[in-house]
């Protein structure tokens, strides 16, 4: 008997709709054969599927047994078609009966029969909105990630036992109830308060801007002087992710399976701090079957990076471009596949490899030859696309030895009440423009409506355009720092303070 | 501890005794039986018959219980092709003897206890 059960796959940030089609003939050889472009993880879900079945006290049926795919050119990856599959036997073999509905069946089995945590089923849960499909049938532990979806009916399943009762009516399944995303707040451990770091008040109040704006930054300074304790801090400050922000992050988290099992919506800012080993794919994304990268787990977030200049070559420039646009294409021979990937670069570096060139106490100990080497990684096209150059120079002892702490540093929570008032403006500005959340994004375009210079300002700008050459990336980028800083102010247009702001984080040592 | 060689004797013996059941339930099925066992350095097909115009190479497979699986999953693919290739070689050898046959075929019996199932062109 031919049974047809609906699941899906994950393709780039989409999921596509599959036909699972299982045939178990009456006549032929006993054979279990799955086609329709399946991966060794597709074929491996023979072994799973009959173990499960067997052990969840049902009778594998000794038949030939045939599974489809469909659509058969779509390469099919992952272990999520194991519930459809044993569903499918179940059901051809009349052990259980389907009703006729289309529903959607996903996740993968464990040997027991019961499912376990299986990615994209956020995607999933958006699919079957989509084609107005009624109910899904996920794994427990990563059914909160499709409850936030409204209008379809989540069913949560422990094992392919409960789910035969289910379809069998002996014991019903629960639907979850629909969660509202908003009511999924909760709280993230910072490792580190602005106020535990002493000195540095320049550098904060840069991360302040540069968390309020979205904007790239670059931290240059000696070893142990807080480059990385400062952007360790930054996730404190900055605001919690929008309603629209956290459905983009919480769409690669999920099929990423980076969202824990029991889970749902992202609601934290992601902050991402891959080593500086990290290959080009792993950092851009790709694959035969793309995924994202780093840069993509870093969407609407902050991509930190230790040790810049260490950066292979190769990944260091492949960056450039994803920072501009805001998202990335990735060819393979499978397809096309576009990630979004709006992060906030963090990057931190010595000024040479010994690390105290420009220090005031220590001498550096690098020929001119080692210096220019390591200063040359960091290309002119990518120094352009950072906004903020800080210079963090050792701390002074005298600040070290301070006894309150207390009352010397603001909280980090001060911070970022300053930082959502910021963004709040912002989000009142940009309400109408789709995909422009915080100043860092907006283009060009929206420079002429939203960030009207005054004619001081317009004077500044232009003196120092000319006089320190800078480029036309350069000029709007200032603009939009300088939009944040006057955001920070809670005034209209930007004033001259805000450019002379914005243009001491734009010139940089060696310039 | 187990003694190989006798365990291996024992074998061929069920063996021998799943290919005389299969033979017997052929030749009452209509098969005409030809030969068995026949060997060389591929391998060995258990049982050649012929079934109207059709000549059959069966491969035989024997359990007296299911403790250890049914003998259905005992037939690889791998088993699947060396029958295939055996039987090529046999239809070379024996070329002026079977040039009336056309149509060749691979057939299964699988015998579990006494319950005997047969599988025509298996694949």
């Amino acid at each position: 008997m031919l049974t047809k059960i609906w699941s899906a796959a994950n393709y780039g940030l989409e999921a596509v709709q599959i036909e699972t089609e299982v045939n178990v003939a009456e006549k032929g050889f006993p054979g279990f054969t799955i086609v329709g472009l399946a991966s060794k993880a597709v074929e491996e879900a023979k072994e799973r599927v009959k173990t499960a079945i067997i052990n969840c006290d049902m009778e594998f049926p000794t038949a030939k047994i045939t599974v489809n795919l469909a659509p058969a050119d779509l390469p099919k990856e992952g272990a999520y078609y194991d519930l459809p599959i044993a569903v499918g036997i179940l059901a051809s073999s009349d052990q259980i009966n389907l009703p006729d509905d289309k529903e959607y069946y996903f996740g993968e089995l464990s040997l027991d029969g019961s499912l376990r945590h299986s990615r994209g089923v956020f995607l999933l849960a958006i699919l079957a909105k989509e084609k107005g499909v009624k109910k899904i049938f996920v794994p427990r532990l990563c059914a909160n990630e499709a409850a936030v979806v409204e209008g379809i009916e989540v069913y949560p399943v422990n094992s392919l036992k409960d789910l035969i009762r289910h379809l069998r009516g002996d014991k019903l399944i629960e639907p979850l109830k629909y969660v509202e995303s908003h009511e999924l707040l909760d709280k993230s451990i910072i490792q580190f308060d602005f106020s535990e770091i002493l000195g540095q008040e320049s550098a904060k109040r840069a991360l302040e801007i540069a968390a309020a704006g979205g904007h790239n930054v670059f931290l240059m300074g000696p070893p142990g002087s807080g480059k990385t304790m400062l952007s360790r801090a930054l996730p404190g400050i900055l605001p919690p992710l929008s309603e629209d922000e956290s459905l983009e992050v919480t769409k690669i988290y999920s099929i990423t399976g980076n969202i824990p099992s029991g889970g749902s919506m992202i609601r934290n800012r992601p902050f991402r701090s891959p080593h500086h080993t990290t290959s080009q794919v792993g950092l851009i994304g790709g694959g035969s079957n793309p995924r994202p990268g780093e840069i993509s787990l870093a969407h609407r977030g902050v991509l930190f990076i230790d040790e810049f200049p260490e950066l292979s070559r190769i990944s260091l420039e492949a960056l450039r471009q994803p920072i501009e646009d805001g998202y990335v294409s990735i060819s393979r021979a499978s397809g096309s596949v576009t990630f979004p990937c709006q992060f906030m670069l963090v990057a931190a570096a010595n000024p040479c490899p010994c690390g105290y060139l420009g220090d005031e106490k220590k001498e550096c100990k690098c020929n001119v030859h080692q210096v220019l080497n390591y200063q040359k990684k960091l290309s002119g096209p990518i120094m352009d696309r950072i906004d903020i150059h800080l210079n963090v120079p050792s701390v002074d002892v005298n600040k070290l030895m301070v006894k309150n702490v207390d009352n010397t540093s603001e909280k980090s929570e001060v911070i970022r009440e300053r930082v959502i008032k910021a963004r709040e403006i912002q989000k009142i500005r940009f309400k109408n423009a789709k995909g422009v959340y915080c100043n860092s994004d907006m283009k060009n375009k929206h420079l002429k409506e939203w960030a009207k210079l005054e004619e001081s300002a317009n004077l500044l700008l232009k003196n120092a355009v000319n006089k320190f050459s800078l480029s036309a990336r350069t000029y709007f980028r200032l603009i939009k720092v300088s939009r944040t800083i006057a955001d920070l102010a809670a005034s209209d247009t930007i004033k001259e303070v805000h450019i002379a702001e914005a243009l001491q984080y734009r010139v940089r040592t060696g310039e | 501890m187990l003694n190989t060689v006798k365990v291996k004797e024992e074998n061929y013996h069920k063996g021998k005794y799943g290919e005389n059941i299969a033979k017997d339930f052929l030749i009452k099925k209509g098969f005409n039986f030809i030969e068995a066992n026949f060997e060389n350095k591929i391998g060995e097909i258990d049982l050649i018959m012929t079934d109207n115009d059709w000549l059959v190479f069966i491969e035989v497979k024997y359990k007296s219980d299911d403790r250890f699986g049914v003998p259905e999953e005992m037939i690889s693919k791998n088993k699947i092709w060396q029958v295939k290739k055996v039987a090529e070689s046999y239809i070379v050898e024996k070329r002026h003897e079977m040039y009336k046959f056309k149509k060749y075929r691979i057939d299964a019996v699988c015998i579990l206890g006494d319950k005997i199932s047969h599988y025509e062109n298996i694949e």
